[in-house]
Order: C-alpha cells, then sequence, then structure tokens
C-alpha cells in the first residue's frame, strides 16, 4: 500500500515538474507562434493570418538588425574581457590560500547584491563625472564587463573548485616547463569551466537592459531597440529574431550533449581497447 | 633557490610578501576609486594616477625579482589585480559617486553641477514621497521570490533526482528560454494575459473568474495590468536565477545517502525532509537572494504588466533620473535600496548561515 | 627537498603571472583599437546628414515608391543617415543633457522634440539658429504656425508635423459616441480608460473639461484642481493604464473603451478598424507641433538647410502627409494632397475646419520652475 502511494506521490511530482517545465515554455512558443503572425497594425499582439513572410525577410527591420549587431558586438568584446579578468580572480582564489581572500570573496558578490538599476545609474553619474566620456559603445562594454566580471568568477571557481593543483606539480616534477603545464595540463581541465562562464556572461550581456539604459548614450543595442520601439510598434521580425537566437542556443546545447557523450564513448572506448 | 638571502630573512620578506601584495592592491583600488570618485581633483590627478602606476609596476617588479616564497605569496595578487581594479573603478567608484549625489543639492533642474551640501533632504524626501514605491517592489518581490521557489524546487529536484543521463538536456531546457529577450518575453506574457488573450478565456471557460477575482488576482475580469500580472512576471523572469542553484545543491547530495536511509526503513518523505532538504539550504539561500534582489530593483515587469497603481521603485527611481533630472533624489532612492537589500541580506545571512554564494 | 619544490612551483607562477598579465596587457592595449573600429560610425567627407526622428513618423521606401530620405538624398546628393531612436522626449533629454551641459555637440544634426522640449533646449542656449537665408521654402509655414510661443523669433525652430490631441475610442466597447472630457470619468468605463504619458495632453485635456485654458498658464496653481481629479481617477482605478503610443492596439482590441490619443494615430487605423473613432471634446482638445531643430555644435548647416527647404516643398510634403496623417506645417499640402489621396485631402483630422480650431488650444510657455511643478506633480500620479 505504501508503494503504490509512493508511486502516485511519484507521478504526482513528476506530473507537477513537468508542468512547470512546460510554463517556462508558454511565452516562448507564443512568441514563435506570432513570428508567424501577419498583423495588422503595428503591434503583433492579436492573431490574424499566418504567414512566412516575416520568415523570408528577417532582417528587413533595418534599426532592430543593426541594434542585434550591436549587441552582439558588445556581447563580444565584454565576454572576453570579462572572462580573463574573472578566470584569473577565480584561478587566485581557488588555487592560492592567502591574506584578504575572504574579503575578496565578499567584495565579488556585492555587484550581485546591488539591483541593476543602482548598478546603471552609478556608472552613468561616474560617466558624466568625468567630463571626457562620451556615452556610446565604449561605456556599454565597460558596463557589461562590471558585472560580467563577478559572475564570472564565482562559476568558475565553482566549477574548479575540486581540481587537484597537485597536477601541476607533478607536471613539473616529470619535466615539464610551467608554461607547458599550464597550457597542457591546467588549461584544459579548466577550460569547461571558463566556457560555461563565457557562455552565461556573453547571454547575460545579450540580454541585459537596465544597466545598458543608462549608460548607452545614442548607441541602441537589441533590448534597448525592442524598448524603444516597442511603444510605438512591435513588428513580427523582433519574434523572428528572437526565435532565431532561441533555435541557434538550442543547437548549440544539442552539439555540446552530443559531442560530450561521444567524448564519454570514446573515452570508456579506449579504455577498453587497452 | 637562487636567492642569497638567509633562511630568516626569506622568511621575513616572504612571510611579508602577501602583507606587500594586498597592501599594494588596496592601494591601488585606492587610487583608481579616488580619481572615479573625483577625491581628488586639479594637480592632485596627476599625483594620484602616479602612485597608482608605481604601485602596480612596484609589485610586477616584486614578482620579477623577490625570492621564490615572495612570488608564491604574490602570485594571487597579480592574478587578481585586473578584475579586482576593473571592479574597483567601475563599482565601487560610482557607488561612491552615488552616495556623494545623494546628498547634494543642483542649482537648478538641468545643470550639470553639484554642490555636497549633506542634503538629508534628498533622503526624506525618497522615503516620503515614495513609500508606496518602495513597498511595492518589496512585496511584490518576496511574493515572486516564495513563488519561483515553489515551481523550482520541485523542477529542480525532478531533473537531479530523476533525470538519470539526460540531466544535462533537462538543465539545458530550463536554461534555454531565457536566451530570449527579457522585454520580449515580458511582452509575451502582456500578450498572453490579455483581456482577449487565451488565459482569460481559459480562466472564463473553467469558471476561476470568480474565485480568482475575490482572491485580487483577477480585477473586473482582467488578468493584465494587475499586481498579480506584475508578480507573474517578476516569477517567470527570475525563475532560473533560483532553480539553478537549488540544482547545484541538489546535484551535488550523494544519492549513497538517500538510499541508506531508505535502507534503514525510512520513508522517502522522511528521507527527503532530514537529509535532501537540510542539505539543499544553500542552494535555497544562494536562489533566493539571487532571485528576490534584482526583482526588487525591477521596472520592466510593472510598466508593461501593471497599472499605475502597482508600481515599483524601480519605476520611480528611472522616473527621476530621466524625467525629472532629479539626480539627488533619484540617487538618495536608488542608495536607500541598496542599503535596505545589504541589510536584508545581512539578516537573513545570519538567520540561515553563509556559504560562498556559488 | 622543500626548497626544489618551492622554487618550482613559485618560478611557475611567476612565469604564468607574468604570461598572464602580459596577456592582460596585450589585450588592455589592444582594446582600445578594437573598441574604435568597433565603435561609432565616421561622420566627414562628402555632405552629409544625420536626422534624428520618432518612428513612423516619415514616408518609407515601399517596393517602387520612394520615401523622402531616399528622394532626398537623390535630389541634392547629400548622404543622409536618418534614425528613428527618438522615442521619448524626457529619455532623450536625459541623453543630450550632460553632453551639451558640459558644452560638447551630439552626433544628431536635427532632431525632432515636441514643441515644449524645443522651448526648454532655447531657454537653456542649447540651439543654434537655422540658416533660413538657405530655406527659401520656410516662407511657406503656415501662417497659423509662425512666431509661437515656444520660439517666438522663429529662427530656431521649423515645425515637422502638428497634430491634435483629443479622445479616441472604441464604438463597440463604448456603446456611444463619446463628446466630452467628462465622458472619460464615466463610472461605466471604470478600468477601461487610458491616459497619455504627455503631460500636457492629458492635463490639458483634463483642465479643459474643468473650465481653465493650458493657453494663459503661467504657474502651477492655475491647474491644481485638475490634478486632484486625476488622482482620486487613478486610485479609484479608473485609469487602466498610462500609454505612450502604444494605446492604438489596446484601443483597437478593446481593452480601453476610450483613451487620451493622438488625431494621426486614428486616422491612420481608421480604414482597417471603424470601430475606432477621434473626437475633439466640446470643452476642447490640445494642439501640439513637433519641431525640427538643430542642436548646438552641429556642423552640416548646408545640408541641414537643403533637406528643410526639401520637406517644405508642398508636393514632397503632400508625399509625407499621405503616409503620416498629421497636421501638415507647409500651405499648399491639400492641394498637393488632393491628388494622391482625395479623402485625406478633404479629412477634418488633417484639415481641420474652423470649428474644430476654435476649440483647440496649445501650451503656454512654462518657466523651468513651474514646469517641474507641473512634471513633478504628474509623476507623481502616473506612478512612474
Amino acid at each position: 500500500m505504501m508503494r503504490t502511494r509512493s508511486k502516485i506521490a511519484r507521478w504526482a511530482l513528476n506530473i507537477y515538474a513537468g508542468v512547470g517545465m512546460f510554463y517556462l515554455f508558454v511565452p516562448i512558443l507564443f512568441i514563435i507562434a506570432f513570428s508567424f503572425n501577419k498583423p495588422r497594425g503595428n503591434f503583433n499582439i492579436v492573431w490574424q493570418s499566418f504567414t512566412f513572410d516575416n520568415w523570408l525577410s528577417p532582417f528587413s527591420e533595418k534599426s532592430l538588425t543593426a541594434a542585434l549587431w550591436v549587441s552582439l558586438r558588445v556581447g563580444f568584446v565584454s565576454t572576453i574581457v570579462s572572462t580573463v579578468l574573472g578566470s584569473l580572480i577565480a584561478i587566485a582564489l581557488s588555487r592560492h590560500k592567502f591574506r584578504g581572500s575572504g574579503s575578496i570573496n565578499l567584495f565579488l558578490v556585492l555587484p550581485l547584491t546591488t539591483p541593476e538599476i543602482v548598478l546603471g545609474s552609478s556608472l552613468a553619474t561616474l560617466f558624466l563625472g568625468q567630463g571626457f566620456v562620451n556615452f556610446g559603445f565604449v561605456t556599454i562594454v565597460i558596463a557589461h564587463i562590471m558585472f560580467q566580471v563577478s559572475i564570472v568568477a564565482l562559476t568558475v571557481r565553482a566549477r574548479i573548485r575540486g581540481f587537484d593543483w597537485t597536477l601541476e606539480q607533478a607536471a613539473q616534477d616529470l619535466g615539464a616547463s610551467s608554461f607547458r603545464t599550464f597550457w597542457k595540463v591546467t588549461f584544459p581541465l579548466i577550460l569547461p569551466g571558463i566556457l560555461a562562464a563565457g557562455l552565461l556572461a556573453f547571454a547575460l550581456s545579450m540580454d541585459d537592459f537596465i544597466i545598458t539604459f543608462f549608460n548607452a548614450g545614442s548607441t541602441v543595442t537589441f533590448p534597448l531597440q525592442i524598448y524603444g520601439a516597442a511603444r510605438v510598434r512591435i513588428p513580427p521580425q523582433i519574434n523572428v529574431l528572437a526565435s532565431m537566437i532561441l533555435f541557434v542556443s538550442v543547437a548549440i546545447l544539442l552539439i555540446g550533449t552530443v559531442s560530450g557523450a561521444r567524448r564519454q564513448a570514446s573515452m570508456s572506448g579506449s579504455r577498453h581497447t587497452k | 633557490m637562487n636567492t642569497a638571502l638567509s633562511v630568516p630573512t626569506r622568511q621575513r620578506v616572504g612571510r611579508n610578501a602577501d602583507r606587500v601584495g594586498l597592501g599594494a592592491l588596496v592601494i591601488a583600488s585606492t587610487c583608481l576609486v579616488a580619481l572615479g570618485a573625483g577625491w581628488v581633483s586639479g594637480p592632485f590627478r596627476p599625483v594620484v594616477v602616479l602612485v597608482f602606476v608605481a604601485v602596480v609596476v612596484g609589485l610586477l617588479v616584486l614578482v620579477a625579482i623577490g625570492g621564490p616564497q615572495a612570488r608564491r605569496l604574490l602570485a594571487p595578487y597579480g592574478l587578481l589585480q585586473p578584475g579586482i581594479l576593473w571592479l574597483a573603478l567601475f563599482f565601487l567608484a560610482p557607488v561612491w559617486s552615488l552616495l556623494r549625489i545623494s546628498l547634494s543639492t543642483k542649482p537648478s533642474r538641468f545643470s550639470v553641477d553639484y554642490t555636497f551640501s549633506w542634503a538629508f533632504e534628498n533622503y526624506t524626501t525618497a522615503f516620503r514621497d515614495f513609500g508606496k514605491q518602495f513597498e511595492h517592489a518589496f512585496v511584490y518581490a518576496a511574493v515572486a521570490t516564495v513563488l519561483t521557489v515553489l515551481i523550482g524546487y520541485p523542477l529542480a529536484y525532478v531533473i537531479a533526482f530523476r533525470g538519470g543521463k539526460y540531466k544535462n538536456v533537462l538543465l539545458g531546457l530550463v536554461v534555454i528560454p531565457f536566451f530570449t529577450s527579457y522585454l520580449i518575453r515580458t511582452i509575451a506574457w502582456s500578450t498572453i494575459l490579455a483581456d482577449r488573450g487565451p488565459a482569460v478565456a481559459i480562466l472564463r471557460n473553467v469558471g476561476l473568474v470568480r474565485l480568482l477575482e475575490a482572491l485580487n488576482i483577477m480585477n473586473n475580469g482582467r488578468l493584465l495590468n494587475t499586481p498579480a500580472a506584475v508578480i507573474g512576471g517578476l516569477t517567470y523572469n527570475f525563475l532560473p536565477f533560483m532553480l539553478l542553484p537549488i540544482y547545484v545543491s541538489l546535484e551535488k547530495i550523494d544519492t549513497n545517502l538517500v538510499n541508506a536511509a531508505n535502507d534503514l526503513y525510512s520513508s522517502s518523505v522522511r528521507a527527503f525532509r532530514k537529509i535532501v532538504l537540510p542539505l539543499s539550504v544553500p542552494g535555497v539561500f544562494a536562489g533566493t537572494l539571487l532571485t528576490f534582489i534584482p526583482a526588487a530593483g525591477d521596472f520592466v515587469n510593472a510598466q508593461l504588466l501593471g497599472n499605475p497603481n502597482t508600481t515599483m521603485i524601480g519605476n520611480s527611481i528611472q522616473d527621476q533620473f530621466l524625467k525629472q533630472n532629479n539626480y539627488p533624489v533619484a540617487s538618495a532612492m536608488a542608495t536607500v535600496l541598496m542599503v535596505s537589500i545589504a541589510s536584508l541580506v545581512l539578516i537573513y545571512t545570519r538567520l540561515f548561515g553563509t556559504e560562498e554564494l556559488a | 627537498m622543500n626548497t626544489s619544490t618551492n622554487s618550482f612551483r613559485s618560478s611557475m607562477t611567476r612565469r604564468q603571472f607574468l604570461a598572464r598579465s602580459g596577456a592582460v596587457g596585450a589585450l588592455g592595449l589592444s582594446l582600445p583599437a578594437l573598441l574604435a573600429a568597433c565603435g561609432g560610425a565616421d561622420d566627414g567627407g562628402a555632405a552629409s546628414l544625420f536626422f534624428e526622428n520618432w518612428p513612423l513618423y516619415i514616408d518609407p521606401t515601399e517596393g517602387d515608391t520612394k520615401g523622402t530620405v531616399d528622394r532626398f538624398m537623390e535630389a541634392s546628393g547629400v548622404k543622409m543617415t536618418y534614425t528613428e531612436a527618438y522615442n521619448d522626449n524626457n529619455e532623450y533629454f536625459a541623453k543630450i543633457q550632460p553632453l551639451l551641459g558640459a558644452g560638447k555637440s551630439v552626433e544628431p544634426d536635427i532632431i525632432n522634440p515636441t514643441f515644449w522640449l524645443a522651448g526648454r533646449l532655447l531657454a537653456l542656449g542649447w540651439l543654434e539658429k537655422l540658416p533660413l537665408d538657405k530655406i527659401p521654402n520656410a516662407a511657406n509655414l503656415v501662417p497659423g504656425m509662425r512666431n509661437p510661443t515656444w520660439d517666438p523669433t522663429g529662427e530656431y525652430s521649423l515645425p515637422w508635423q502638428a497634430g491634435m490631441a483629443g479622445i479616441a475610442y472604441n464604438i463597440e466597447v463604448t456603446g456611444r459616441e463619446l463628446k466630452s472630457v467628462e465622458d472619460l470619468f464615466d463610472p461605466a468605463f471604470k478600468g477601461k480608460i487610458g491616459m497619455l504619458t504627455e503631460m500636457r495632453d492629458t492635463m490639458g485635456l483634463i483642465m479643459m473639461g474643468l473650465g481653465m485654458d493650458p493657453s494663459t498658464v503661467t504657474s502651477f496653481d492655475d491647474a491644481a484642481g485638475a490634478f486632484d481629479k486625476l488622482e482620486k481617477a487613478k486610485s479609484d482605478g479608473q485609469i487602466r493604464a498610462f500609454t505612450g503610443n502604444d494605446y492604438v492596439d489596446d484601443l483597437v482590441s478593446g481593452n480601453f473603451a476610450a483613451c487620451v490619443g493622438w488625431s494621426g494615430d486614428v486616422l491612420q487605423l481608421q480604414k482597417d478598424s471603424p470601430h475606432v473613432r477621434f473626437v475633439i471634446p466640446e470643452e476642447g482638445g490640445t494642439l501640439w507641433a513637433d519641431v525640427m531643430v538643430v542642436l548646438k555644435g552641429a556642423k552640416n548647416t548646408d545640408s541641414i538647410a537643403k533637406w528643410m527647404d526639401f520637406v517644405y516643398d508642398p508636393a514632397e510634403a503632400a508625399q509625407l502627409s499621405a503616409y503620416v496623417q498629421y497636421v501638415s506645417p507647409v500651405t499648399g499640402v491639400q492641394e498637393e494632397l488632393a491628388k494622391i489621396d482625395p479623402d485625406l485631402a478633404t479629412n477634418p483630422l488633417m484639415f481641420p475646419d474652423e470649428a474644430m480650431s476654435a476649440r483647440l488650444r496649445s501650451w503656454a510657455t512654462l518657466a523651468e520652475d513651474v514646469e517641474a511643478e507641473f512634471d513633478a506633480a504628474f509623476s507623481k500620479i502616473t506612478g512612474a
């Protein structure tokens, strides 16, 4: 009897979780569905009729596409810089025990505990105070790097927590130079963590609205364009571009999973051939 | 190995190296904050820049010529330097700037100069005129956080414990929706919850409208432009911030523990309560902070899904900055928000104990 | 043994450290170059022009029909950058204020603010005089819009389009025709009323409903009762939302029964949605204009002159009007428009008759501190 009850409970939990997963996708389904809509007015809010036209001309909204391009460039630059800076911090924190590490830990968390509106507006006041600064691409990148560094540092540190640093010593004992050690031993092993953090940082940069809002000047990123233009019109191309971003991310996820599984299979395979 | 210093000297150098490293980091950061926040002006600025450069270069030189023990101790400071200095200049300095402006006054509405004058009246204005918005922000964010736990915890549990080899795929699926833009997702919700949209239609068909109106979730047959819609938006948009930390802490739990409990005749509910739940507390703790804090400062959800009576403090801060050009009061509001959240975090931390937030 | 392991570790650390900081340094040095390459557009070269305007405020190039921008570029040879990033007067002002306040110039040559912002920019000394001697067609400016309150000498602005704010309503939801400002406060429409975030249009209508006249306002007290009325309506839940241009869809779909709206918006959708109507209330409506101004430091004077001359040619202005469907500030447009779209040429929303004009009022220019009081009081209510 208890078995049946726990079985029902088990299934109930699974169903509840399934509903939760569905909840996550409800707006996504709408976004994709409405990308096929032919809106009557300026706003793509009421379903009119099905059409492929939007997908055939996804880049027809010039300002939207230009803004997407700006976002991609901002994301690219800021992710590279913040991943480097953050990874260095993470390596320092996890490999070494040093005076002040607790405070550094706390300091890293501070930007995450500050609401975005405070981060964005305070950075804007900083730039305003320095007379020579022009708001634009550079200030956006600086702002993004600022919040990405903490996230990268904490993510990488979490990922490399179990890393055995004595591996480096072993490599050196076997005669490897320090650079070779890092490049051949340490780096490949912590690379997945760094990549994951970089990906996360890139996603956050692409989507950032509030901090960018205060620091962009006349430069328009993808979220800013949507916000600005959304007051006047919401062309279906927004849905198309958003769906495209979604499909690309799904594809990357699938490739990652498949190649990970394949690597696992080949590793266990090579063990067997021994 | 190469140094000619005696062991005690080397040890003294080595021991002090970490103080030197930490000191260098602190001094360099302070210089940057001083430059950025305008502590110094005019002729002093180049002096500060020189000090900064000297310290950074000095640290590098020490690393190059110092003894091996010194290098080992200085290494972490070297690694930390670029990132921490960046944060010092672009996080600490701005916050200081913000504080200073919050206590300043402006001669006229559109001037760009401030006079620092310990203007505490900015804070009284912030509290007096925007108390309601603060209240909305904290209440909506709190409710949304609770909802994210209710939705996110079971989902994280199922993925972690019953996901098997599909764990990563399921986790990926959870994260994928958030690769679309925050704004587009929120706009999508305004479509879904619209008066003639599917949500209201379904509720009407099922007959839940009366009940929801009684619960104050719906208003005059409306789901959009209500506090419930705002809370719903916040819940949805911050769900992954709750789910992922919970998942991480659940995943670390050794299933053998649960198996052992089951072997000892414990019911699965009891095993959950006594083993899994306590071990997942750090995840819930981290998730709560990562959800509540940004939600409290949000303005997008209130703007797109709410009505004029549901505005949050984020909306007001944005308005004061951009429409009223009242930077002092806006900064005061932002500071109050930051300080209140920080205090809540501190209290919360005391109650639930700290773990690292990763 | 300890020594050797220590030295190995530390030498590795040092090399790594140097290598890494070198890498970061190199990245840092190349970063500005990278950013500069990624950064803003390069202006200069042949004659160019940068006009930043509101969205959907110009006829675009569709298929074979060339839009105004393309026609201008062909006719004048000027390389024109036209952006639609001007979404909100206050937001835009907040963007340019730190630059202009510090005496620096901004990228766009021409922007198109609403009249009151133009007045504010002029009062702050941030506008350049228009090269009127090079704009012969400026003589085509409708007489009623010459030497306006926000630009008494008329040397700093040329209107782009004018328009009216009144009551836009969905007759399927209201069930009746609306005539008065009081209809917006009808309890039957509770929770289905929208108002504009544009303070002057919303408050203007409410003030006229109470018998006040926005064109004679000199101090905040002249409007006191109006704000209380709005506050009450808001807390009673009469008003569903304060919107920008996005009231249109709410109106069409029926989320709003009625709202304060703009003439051109309603006109544009009346072909497809005849159930949406627009009326200037009997107590009065507001007349506004978006005006082209040149911000201080703009250099392309010749191109600016060419552009303004081009759009003030009645034939070109008619093309613009046919698309935008607001009130054109150029005389002779009505005749030209009759050739393109006869229905529009006789539409009272585009060419208001005497009776309508008599009910329209423009806002007086408010002094800086008075404006601040109005804005603050309005913000408190809109809850922003």
